[in-house]
């Protein structure tokens, strides 16, 4: 009983981050129908600003989140802007094919610069876990889960009450209706792909201190992301929390009881069977 | 015109070892063959049929720990293992086709990327059959005489030999695919996939079909692989990386032609091949490079477009 509580309560703690991930990925297919290879790449990015933020400005990861998060908006925005606008009009499987080249060309540029070494991150505050229930919870991760709820619920409550929020939801239903409504298409697109940028990055930021770093990290990410995303429906928010959460659990269940070695494969298997037999979505709710 | 360029090219193929005969141009030039035939290989299926797939490493790790395995277990020489190889992968090829193909554009492409993760992870874990994360290894090839002579494979020459004709054969089966049925029905699925069932053309056999033979190139080349380097590990041979290099090759090059495999090899791989030289890693960030620009400039490809330029010059 208290492996399946401590498998749940790990499954839980990754899944968070898991689903800010896939949130990124989610509203950028929503809004543009890009499938974003790259997007593992932007989490990356954030690992090593973490990195970078502890090594050399010797500020404590969690709070870099607050540099961070601003960069890769502007990031996103330049991205956008100036290699993937006028892609976007040339079908989805050719930005597939241009953001895979992207991915490859961000990842590769990282591995010259860094080099190909693993790398970890080390807080003084971290090293003992806390011991709530008798339940092993790593601090990292546990401020990370924090943080990435309140950054979901800062995310929802823009998505929902805001005016771009709303454009940008209005744009992920039904592109021309939005435009014929006065919405901007343009720049909520813009808007968007920053923002999902500079969500896959502080999930990047948040999960550095407990993950290896390596430059190629994104590849398997951004695999695990489309899991995610596809779980809960291509294009709906909800869904990518739920596919996150969901994904983290059966992961973490899955290492437990199935074994620690298919653990990942068992979120492709899940992934396939969903693909084939409920396309959008296990809750009915993304688009084909 | 056209034949004698033809002709000089295939002379040219054969005579290079003795033109430059510098370790490294050979290696280079192994390795640009070698990568031709698994453009071709991803472009009978993504070129034709224009289903993209990022899992095509599946085939060339299949077609590698066949040979492989083949070899250590059985004492079966590689060069009956590398056809034996394709043969495997063509035959996986086939369950695979019948349940990727029943999903459209990028879920398709989605789920040839799972299918081969899971397949890297079985091979990772299935430590009996395949040895695990340790890889398999050959530390001597069997001895054969060629006219008369036996054949020295600590030289790479032999090596060059047998990827060349491997590459022609995957040229003019991609050839003879642009002629046939198979061809034309596959180019009918690419433009329109439901005006191509309307008519009566049976899309998941053409687009299994397609698969299976593109499966096969990508086997062969895989067993060769196994052979040239003698040493396979499931990182080496069913990494995602490799499928997306494959994916590069075909594209930059130029989809659905002939020679564009081979010029998307020649262009990337010399590139990567002399960075690696220079920097060890990283080489791969001119393919991505590369492939922004051609499909922001060039979407029919280099070939593809020097193709465009020669007819409507001519």
């Amino acid at each position: 009983m208290e492996t399946f509580v401590q498998s749940i309560v790990s499954g839980l703690l990754t899944g968070s981050l898991y689903a800010m991930i896939g949130v990124g990925l989610t509203v950028i297919f929503g809004v543009m129908r890009i499938i974003n290879m790259a997007h593992g790449d932007m989490v990356m990015f954030g690992m090593y600003g973490a990195f970078l933020s502890i090594t050399f400005l010797k500020i404590d990861p969690f709070l870099s989140i607050l540099i961070w998060i601003p960069l890769a908006f502007f990031i996103g925005v330049f991205i956008y802007r100036f290699l993937l606008k006028n892609i976007v009009p040339a079908g989805e499987l050719n930005t597939l094919l241009y953001t895979a080249g992207l991915s490859l060309f961000i990842a590769n540029l990282v591995l010259l610069i860094a080099t190909g070494d693993y790398r970890t991150i080390k807080l003084k505050y971290a090293i003992m876990p806390l011991r709530p229930f008798g339940i092993s919870v790593p601090i990292p991760l546990a401020i990370a889960f924090g943080m990435a709820i309140l950054i979901t619920i800062a995310l929802y409550w823009f998505l929902v009450r805001t005016d771009t929020g709303r454009a940008i939801r209005a744009t992920s239903q039904e592109p021309e209706a939005a435009a014929l409504m006065g919405v901007n298409v343009d720049r909520t697109a813009i808007i968007t792909f920053a923002l999902g940028t500079a969500l896959a990055c502080s999930a990047g930021v948040l999960l550095a201190p407990s993950l290896y770093l390596y430059p190629t990290v994104g590849e398997i990410l951004v695999a695990k992301c489309f899991v995610i995303v596809v779980l809960g429906g291509l294009g709906s928010v909800p869904g990518a929390i739920a596919g996150g959460v969901l994904l983290g659990v059966v992961e973490s269940l899955g290492a437990v009881y199935v074994s620690v070695p298919y653990k990942d494969a068992i979120g492709f298997v899940i992934f396939l069977l969903v693909l084939l037999f409920r396309p959008s979505g296990l809750f009915g709710v993304g688009k084909s | 015109m056209r034949k004698i360029v033809i002709v000089l090219a295939i002379l040219l193929l054969f005579a290079a070892p003795w033109i430059v005969s510098a370790p490294f141009f050979i290696h280079l030039m192994i390795m640009v063959l070698m990568w031709t035939v698994l453009g071709a290989s991803w472009n009978i299926l993504g070129g034709f049929t224009g289903q993209v797939s990022f899992g095509h490493a599946t085939f060339l790790g299949a077609g590698a720990y066949t040979t492989m395995i083949l070899y250590l277990k059985l004492g079966i020489a590689p060069w009956y293992g590398i056809p034996i190889g394709g043969l495997v992968a063509a035959l996986i090829a086939l369950p695979i086709g019948f349940i990727c193909f029943r999903l459209r554009g990028p879920y398709f492409a989605l789920s040839t990327l799972a299918v081969a993760e899971i397949i890297r992870l079985v091979a990772l874990n299935w430590e009996s059959f395949t040895n695990g994360p340790v890889g398999l290894l050959i530390t001597t090839l069997p001895e054969v005489t060629f006219g008369g002579k036996s054949i020295d494979w600590e030289n790479k020459i032999p090596f060059y030999y047998i990827i060349a004709v491997i590459a022609l054969a995957a040229i003019v089966a991609t050839y003879i695919m642009s002629r046939t049925r198979l061809g034309a029905y596959s180019l009918a699925i690419r433009e329109d996939i439901d005006s191509a069932e309307a008519i009566g053309i049976n899309t998941v056999q053409t687009r299994v079909a397609a698969l299976s033979l593109s499966a096969f190139f990508a086997g062969v080349a895989g067993g060769f692989y196994a052979m040239y380097f003698r040493y396979i590990d499931p990182d080496a041979v069913f990494s995602i990386a490799l499928s997306v290099e494959m994916v590069f090759i075909a594209v930059v090059g130029g989809l659905t032609t002939v020679a564009g495999p081979l010029i998307g090899a020649i262009v990337l791989v010399t590139f990567g091949e002399t960075f690696r030289q220079i920097f060890l890693v990283g080489h791969l960030i001119f393919y991505g490079l590369m492939m922004m620009i051609v499909i922001r400039y060039l979407p029919e490809g280099i070939w593809g477009k020097l193709r465009l330029w020669f007819v409507t010059r001519h």
